[in-house]
């Protein structure tokens, strides 16, 4: 009696997690029409709200400049990182600045139509910011610094720029970004959710949504604990002639929720997962030596592009970070092609290859400065001996003879840090450490939590850390302007929580005049004077300086089920973002099923 | 005594396992006399296979013997174009519709498959076609690299190196039959087990990284027994309240799940401030709990024995009678324990290390952190490098089982239950 009752317990409670984590039923998704990503979705998701904050659902809501997943949700623009340039999506034909850069229209394509069969108008745009501003969601604290209103004129959009002191727009590159980085709603469903929460501002960005009514090409199909999927809208507008001229191949997309980027990993190789964003430490192995189906965008080294660049901050809250000589002569010793060998297993083009500046190694942002105005600045790093005799000729010597370096009698001794378990970056952090040793200064590389770390970094003063670790934008319509901006700009100098640049709060009146005036210019040799400009300030001065370059999305595909994805040189100018970011939707059209 | 250790070395499994525990401790302690080179320092770029590197530009620069290999130009083909690549090779001429059937993987027809091959592959045609069986953009890509790779192997022509530049440049021939002999090599390192991600010496770390195991396990192991022992003592013999209160708090630690307890200190502690002793030193004094309670059982029964109580109403003090009456009958049990205890602790601080939340990782490895390291940098995974981590799993398990071995044959020895 007593082994029954244990054996129906038992059996209870095995049922009841089965019901728990079970909550949607899943449903048939033949691998043959689905196409798996990995890399992108961690833990279940939380709702669908395009208006929302914290909704957790990696495949559809990515809203960045640099590439928004336009997957249900759709943009006025996509950005395509390979050439720098806005495609329109929502949009039709491009958007139209006047003279004096206060005042952006664009029109509507006639073609686009919501999941409901209305077609998408100038209100729908007008509706996504007006509620945004009612409702203070992420949109809205990102760009009403940089946009005054939009409004409906005669069917076309019309977007006013906010005006500074001097009655010149705030920032006409940030509008820009609004195009590609923000998700357009419909008009009725949005006052219709408005109106079911008595317009309650934290209950409209909370809830869920399931329901919302969506443009994009695919809308949800089920989700639970272990998998989110989404089914194609066979309906979706995009099939007109005007825009992609046929559906997206795969029938359904889908993500498995995997535990961490090693199950991940296992999931890629055994081909459950085609295309997959996570870093893949000597990825060329997959294929040269487990001989699996596995490609990336380029064949070899660095395999993808790379359009940002981890750096390491100097904080001038600490006296001795001041010295400029200082500042270089780390820099200068560092060994970066054992960095990008070791950390990135060469998943980096080097500084040799591209020497450094404030530009990405695209092609589109090198050719913004004067290579050789430069030249004499750069490092190409391992450069002990300089770094050296810069240090001696700046009187930082070793005077006690205990082989480091002083600074006004005091033993010279920095802390480098970076989050704990960031692998390249601690192992970048580690070899930063070495060219300290090498050269007579300490420096100490230590890991803090990600919970310790982001408090500190973000900070307005500290003086614990001398050398931390963070990246500078990356590709986007404000690039390269956004990065200069985030290297220099004094503006975030002493401010808390200071996510958006200037981490180590180092200040240059030069500098912020520049990175006023870039976005109001035009001329293309007055940029590239101001860009030159801004590139020979950060090389002589050192606030920060990169470590790498990286790809901001890592894009590897698994040739098993599917092929025709986006690769170098194949004359579709298709950027290598996951098939879904920004202009790398375009991918999903190309897809082959191989058998 | 004599007899004891004579008995003990008698029993088969303890000196198997004293064996090998020493072999491993000798290791440790004899390595470094031989190789001079600092474990942590980086000598390749990433992962390198196991094997004897030799430099090429020294070996340029040494003299030359000439050796007649009759098999050498069939290695030579074999090495550039293995089998599985000619296969490759003709199955995409297949599926271009070209005539294979005169063709095959053996060294005799290589020259046909070249000429075919040259002929017909085409980088451009490949990708626009897609022909069946090689439409995917890896496929496409192997045989792009297989195309640089006959490209560039061409082993009929002699082979120039040139050193210098402009008219000072000396140039060198070299023939297909020249050899170096490889101990004249200036330049050529030999790493048996390979390289690790950091391109350090994976036998030289992994000799290091032993003996700071075996010195943590010793630490957290001493620590653990002598801090067992002390509480089981008093608590056994005073008894009394001082013995619910020991009691209590072992009870306590009890319940408490010391490996959560460890992550939870370990964490709290942050990686600048855990050291080796400081990781040894908590492993330590979260597992004393089990030895204190078998101590204090053990102790219990001694405490009414004749002898003890001769002893008390001799008016001996507290410390001689626990030190000569009862130590010595449960010595043979905490020697026992002594050896368990260093086992866990190794493989404790192996777990934690492996978690990420080892010893500081810049001045010193241990087992733990290199298989940690090894499985952030993909050894198991994408990198492939077994060398990384097998070797680690195996000197663990080998501490380990001799350990465990030494502690089963003790106890064969002393426990009069298990005596044959």
């Amino acid at each position: 009696m007593k082994k029954l009752l244990s054996l129906v317990l038992a059996l209870a409670l095995v049922l009841s997690m089965v019901a728990i984590a079970g909550a949607e039923e899943a449903k048939d998704l033949p691998r043959e029409e689905t196409l798996y990503f990995g890399g992108q979705q961690w833990d279940p998701i939380v709702g669908y709200n395009p208006l929302g904050d914290n909704m957790n659902n990696g495949l559809i809501l990515s809203a960045a400049p640099r590439g928004t997943r336009t997957v249900m949700f759709e943009t006025l623009y996509m950005y395509n990182a390979l050439d720098g340039k806005l495609y329109p999506l929502l949009a039709d034909g491009d958007y139209v600045w006047n003279d004096d850069l206060t005042e952006l229209t664009l029109k509507i394509k006639p073609a686009a139509k919501w999941s409901d069969g209305t077609p998408v108008t100038a209100d729908d745009v007008v509706a996504t910011w007006d509620i945004s501003t009612k409702i203070q969601n992420g949109t809205y604290t990102g760009y009403s610094p940089y946009i005054e209103s939009i409004e409906n004129k005669d069917g076309d959009v019309l977007i006013k720029a906010k005006l500074n002191d001097e009655g010149k727009p705030a920032n006409p590159l940030q509008v820009l970004d609004f195009l590609t980085g923000v998700y357009i709603v419909q008009k009725e469903w949005a006052e219709a959710l408005c109106a079911k929460h008595n317009d309650d501002a934290t209950a409209i960005r909370t809830d869920p949504t399931p329901d919302a009514v969506y443009s994009g090409p695919y809308g949800p199909y089920f989700a639970n604990d272990q998998l989110v999927a989404f089914v194609r809208n066979d309906n979706y507008w995009g099939q007109d002639a005007s825009m992609w001229g046929k559906l997206p191949a795969p029938k359904y997309m889908a993500h498995t929720i995997y535990k961490d980027n090693d199950a991940t990993l296992v999931a890629f190789q055994a081909g459950q997962i085609d295309v997959d964003q996570q870093f893949i430490a000597n990825v060329q192995k997959l294929w040269e030596e487990q001989g699996l189906p596995v490609a990336t965008y380029i064949d070899e080294a660095p395999y993808g592009i790379c359009v940002t660049m981890p750096t390491a901050w100097y904080n001038m809250d600490i006296p001795v970070m001041q010295v400029k000589e200082l500042r270089k002569a780390i820099a200068m010793a560092v060994d970066y092609d054992n960095i990008i060998e070791n950390a990135m297993t060469n998943q980096s083009p080097s500084f040799a290859d591209v020497p450094r500046s404030v530009m990405n190694p695209t092609d589109g942002e090198q050719a913004l400065f004067d290579h050789d105005a430069v030249k004499d600045l750069q490092w190409v790093g391992k450069d002990v001996e300089g770094a050296k005799k810069l240090l001696d000729e700046a009187g930082i010597v070793d005077n006690d003879g205990d082989g480091w370096r002083e600074y006004n009698g005091e033993k010279i001794s920095l802390k480098a840090c970076c989050p704990d378990g960031w692998t390249d970056w601690q192992a970048a952090m580690n070899m930063v450490a070495e060219a300290g040793k090498a050269i007579g200064v300490e420096i100490i590389a230590t890991f803090p939590t990600w919970d310790q770390y982001q408090t500190v970094f973000t900070k307005g003063s500290q003086t614990e850390y001398e050398i931390f670790m963070w990246s500078p934008p990356g590709a986007e319509p404000a690039a390269p302007w956004a990065r200069v901006r985030a290297l220099m700009s004094s503006e975030f100098v002493g401010v808390d929580n200071n996510w958006s640049g200037n981490f180590g709060h180092y200040k240059n009146d030069r500098i912020d005049e520049i990175i006023k005036q870039i976005p109001l210019t035009t001329d293309e040799a007055e940029l590239k004077a101001l860009y030159t400009e801004a590139t020979k300030i950060y090389l002589e001065e050192v606030p920060s300086f990169s470590l790498m370059y990286r790809p901001e999305v890592f894009h590897a595909v698994n040739e098993t089920v599917w092929t025709g994805y986006p690769e170098k040189d194949d004359g579709n100018n298709i950027p290598p973002m996951d098939c879904t970011d920004g202009y790398g939707i375009a991918a999903l059209y190309n897809l082959e099923l191989v058998k | 005594m004599k007899n004891t250790l004579r008995n003990v070395f008698h029993s088969p499994r303890f000196l198997v396992g004293f064996i090998i525990f020493m072999i491993i401790l000798l290791t440790v302690l004899i390595y470094p006399w031989f190789v001079h080179r600092d474990p942590l320092q980086g000598l390749g770029k990433g992962f390198l296979e196991p094997g004897t590197y030799l430099s090429v530009y020294d070996a340029n620069d040494t003299d030359t013997y000439r050796v007649e290999l009759p098999e050498a130009a069939a290695n030579r083909l074999e090495a550039s174009l293995p089998t599985e690549d000619r296969q490759m090779m003709i199955d995409y001429l297949k599926a271009m519709g070209v005539d294979v059937s005169g063709l095959d993987t053996s060294n005799e027809k290589m020259e046909d498959l070249l000429v075919a091959w040259n002929a017909n592959y085409d980088e451009a045609d490949a990708k626009k076609n897609k022909y069946e069986g090689f439409a995917t953009q890896a496929k496409r890509n192997a045989l792009r690299r297989l195309d640089n790779k006959i490209k560039s192997s061409n082993s009929n022509v002699t082979m120039s190196v040139v050193k210098g530049e402009g008219d000072d440049a000396t140039v060198k021939t070299v023939n297909g039959n020249d050899f170096v002999k490889v101990d004249e090599v200036a330049n050529s390192v030999n790493l048996p087990l390979g390289t690790d991600n950091f391109g350090r010496d994976t036998l030289t770390e992994l000799v290091e990284a032993t003996g700071i195991s075996l010195l943590i396990g010793l630490i957290a192991g001493s620590i653990a027994t002598l801090l067992g022992l002390l509480v089981g003592l008093l608590a056994g013999y005073v008894g009394g309240v001082l013995d619910d209160i020991l009691m209590f708090i072992a009870n306590i630690f009890t319940v408490i799940p010391g490996f959560v307890l460890l992550i939870l200190i370990y964490s709290a502690l942050g990686a600048e401030s855990r050291g080796i002793v400081t990781c040894a030193v908590i492993i330590g004094i979260t597992s004393w709990v089990w030895t204190a309670r078998s101590v204090r059982s053990q102790v219990i029964s001694l405490r009414n024995r004749d002898h003890v109580n001769l002893s008390k109403l001799s008016g001996h003090s507290l410390f001689r009678i626990v030190t000569t009456d009862i130590l010595p009958y449960i010595a043979s049990y905490v020697v026992m324990a002594f050896i368990l205890q260093v086992s866990s602790g190794i493989l404790a601080e192996a777990q934690l290390s492996m978690l990420g939340l080892g010893p500081n990782p810049n001045e010193l490895p241990t087992l733990g952190l290199m298989m940690n390291w090894a499985k952030l940098f993909g050894a198991y995974t994408s990198s492939n490098a077994w060398w990384a981590y097998f070797p680690v799993i195996m000197v663990i398990a080998l501490i380990s089982f001799s350990l465990n071995l030494m502690n089963t044959g003790l106890d064969q020895v002393f426990n009069p239950t298990l005596r044959d």
